[in-house]
């Protein structure tokens, strides 16, 4: 074989019908880049001369796989198994002819049809039907993960020697302090733009001056607590899904458990005490920073000074609202801590389903936080509060 | 002669920060034979094969390919095969998808001719035809490596390295894959540059082992002309219990 020559010759090859059995010349190099356009004329040949050729391979220039999987394959007479028994005949001489033809020979096995993809409405419909069955199943397994965190959690409130104090101090820095800056800005810009909002709406009916309890109203009720939770969920809950899962990858959980360390109590409550405690503050920071905003914009849009801002504020945004707002927040901080944890918790052995795990996990903590809010909404509103 | 080297590495040092991997190290691979790497951990084997291939640069040094320099990039894809340590699989494609992931980039195949090589190559790896349609997840580790191997191969390529190719697998697959790899390359007149630990590997596929100690090939040539070597790392490693079993045992196989 003259390998490493870089010269990108042809292949060809003549049928020479001599005597009872036909033979096949081989010219020029048969290489993987040179075969391809041979491929076609020598199925429909194999088919026309069936097993049992003799192969000329004086002209044969260098030969790799590819090219002696051609070759065997028309001379045990076509594309499927052929006739394994179609004995390898040379004409002539070659360095490496027999050698690779055997190779070939030797790695033959007709291959099994790969699994049907199903296309179309059918497919379609049961893909739908498992979502739905795997939606119910993911809410059982959130549920009851949820129970257990709920226990975890009690066990180590009763016994508080067993909080791991420096886990929950680092969870909340990490999770909770750093988000400080994102979160603020955030609900700055939210309460800005709807005071510029509402008070363009407002002046079609006169009614700027209502602008500043939209602010306060939205902002307590809704806003600030919704959109901490969502920053969350895209921050912390996918941070706890990440570290978790990439724990479990590494099988640290399962040393844990066998250095008898509850993963719950060790991983999970920490979280759930870090986040209950940080959510209500930043939620807090939030309201600060919505007010701020929808001051800014009454300021500068409407001329309304900060003192009788935060005087209308005081008088007619009544401080039920606010407490509406924040009474939310433990249950976002539930809802973000168990279902990170949870996700985490359940990644496999392998890297794409810790990336999998992460993006359900976030979707998912979205999703609730919202569902939540508007169940919250509707109780609060049938309570008059 | 110029000829005779496929990879000629001159005066290569490699620093990471402070600390001095390769220093001024000389390396020839000659044309079709298998030479293994051995070496204690960190002294440099793997990035050596990675900068072969063009993953890396070294801080200086020449590496020639073919007689052309590696700094070019990656013109050399179509000559060469690597298999990473634990397969570098993807992870979405079947084993066949795989295998077939070389052909289409680089070269013009219709799609049955394209199905049956890429079935040939895992057979070729010993791979069975009932295996082609599974995800590298659901196979096991030694499975895994056969697979990676036949997409290592599948564009026949000249030059074959491989990364601790028996690492993590029990020894009697272990052993099976070393004997399939030397008959690989005898059948296919490969060129093999192989990184290992495995004392059994050195004895089953080696032409000639080169040890990388101290930053430089501390000794080269058959295992024979190695093992006489008065360095003290390799004397702990083919003296030591592991290296004097693998010995015992190859000896006996010889005497059969």
């Amino acid at each position: 074989m003259a390998a490493g020559a870089a010269n990108i010759g042809t292949a060809s090859f003549d049928l020479l019908e001599e005597g009872a059995r036909p033979v096949l010349a081989l010219k020029g190099d048969w290489t993987l880049e040179n075969v391809s356009s041979l491929d076609a004329p020598l199925r429909v040949l194999a088919e026309r001369i069936g097993p049992g050729a003799a192969v000329d391979v004086a002209g044969l220039g260098r030969m790799d796989v590819a090219g002696a999987y051609l070759v065997d394959r028309t001379i045990r007479g076509g594309a499927a198994a052929g006739n394994l028994d179609a004995p390898i005949a040379l004409r002539g001489a070659h360095d490496a002819a027999e050698r690779l033809l055997n190779v070939a020979r030797a790695s033959v096995q007709p291959c099994p049809e790969g699994p049907r993809v199903e296309h179309g409405l059918m497919a379609l419909v049961e893909r739908a039907g498992r979502g739905m069955h795997l939606f119910w199943q993911e809410a059982i397994l959130n549920l009851s993960f949820f129970g257990q965190t709920l226990a975890a959690v009690a066990r180590v409130l009763v016994r508080p020697d067993r909080i791991r104090w420096v886990s929950v101090v680092n969870v909340m820095e990490l999770a909770g302090l750093n988000a400080l800056p994102i979160i603020m800005t955030l609900n700055f810009f939210v309460g800005l733009v709807v005071a510029f909002i509402g008070a363009r709406t407002l002046q079609d009916f006169g009614a700027t001056v209502f602008t500043v309890e939209l602010v306060g109203v939205s902002v307590f009720r809704e806003f600030a607590c919704v959109i901490t939770a969502v920053l969350l969920a895209g921050r912390t809950d996918s941070a706890f899904t990440a570290e978790i899962g990439s724990m479990k990858m590494r099988q640290e959980i399962d040393a844990m458990r066998v250095m008898g360390l509850d993963p719950m109590e060790a991983l999970v409550a920490p979280r759930v005490i870090a986040m209950l405690v940080m959510t209500p503050l930043l939620t807090f920071a939030a309201v600060m920073a919505g007010l701020y905003g929808g001051l800014a914009a009454c300021w500068s849009y409407l001329d309304v000074s900060p003192a009788m801002f935060f005087s209308r504020i005081r008088e007619n945004v009544p401080a039920q609202h606010f407490w509406v707002g924040m009474m939310k927040t433990p249950a976002f901080a539930l809802v973000l801590a168990v279902i990170g944890c949870r996700h985490g918790l359940s990644v496999g052995g392998d890297v794409g389903s810790l990336g999998k795990r992460v993006t359900t996990s976030v979707v998912q903590a979205i999703f609730v936080v919202i569902l939540l809010d508007a169940l919250f909404a509707i109780w609060f509103l049938e309570m008059d509060l | 002669m110029s000829d005779d080297a496929a990879i000629r590495v001159r005066g290569l040092v490699t620093r990471f920060g402070d600390n001095v991997v390769h220093d001024g190290l000389d390396l020839d691979v000659r044309r079709g034979e298998v030479l293994c790497v051995i070496g204690p951990s960190g002294c440099g084997k793997s990035v050596l094969l990675r900068q072969i291939v063009g993953l890396e640069h070294p801080t200086s040094g020449r590496i020639e390919v073919f007689g052309d320099p590696v700094a070019q990039g990656f013109d050399h894809a179509r000559r060469m095969g690597v298999m990473f340590q634990d397969g570098a699989l993807f992870s979405k494609l079947t084993l066949k998808e795989n295998v077939e992931v070389p052909f289409k980039e680089h070269i013009r195949l219709s799609p049955e001719l394209m199905s049956e090589l890429a079935g040939l190559k895992l057979v070729m790896a010993g791979l069975d035809a009932s295996t082609h349609h599974l995800k590298p997840a659901e196979i096991s580790g030694g499975m895994r490596k056969r697979a990676a191997l036949a997409r290592a191969l599948a564009l026949d390529p000249e030059l074959l390295f491989l990364d601790e190719p028996t690492a993590g697998l029990d020894p009697v697959t272990a052993a099976k894959f070393d004997e399939m790899l030397r008959d690989l390359a005898d059948a296919l007149g490969l060129t093999v540059f192989l990184v290992t630990h495995d004392l059994d590997t050195l004895h089953e596929v080696a032409d000639r082992v080169a040890v990388l100690h101290g930053g430089n090939v501390a000794a080269i040539g058959t295992l024979e002309e190695v093992q006489a070597s008065d360095n003290p790392w390799i004397k702990d490693y083919f003296r030591g219990p592991r290296g004097r079993a693998a010995d015992r045992a190859h000896e006996g196989a010889g005497a059969r």
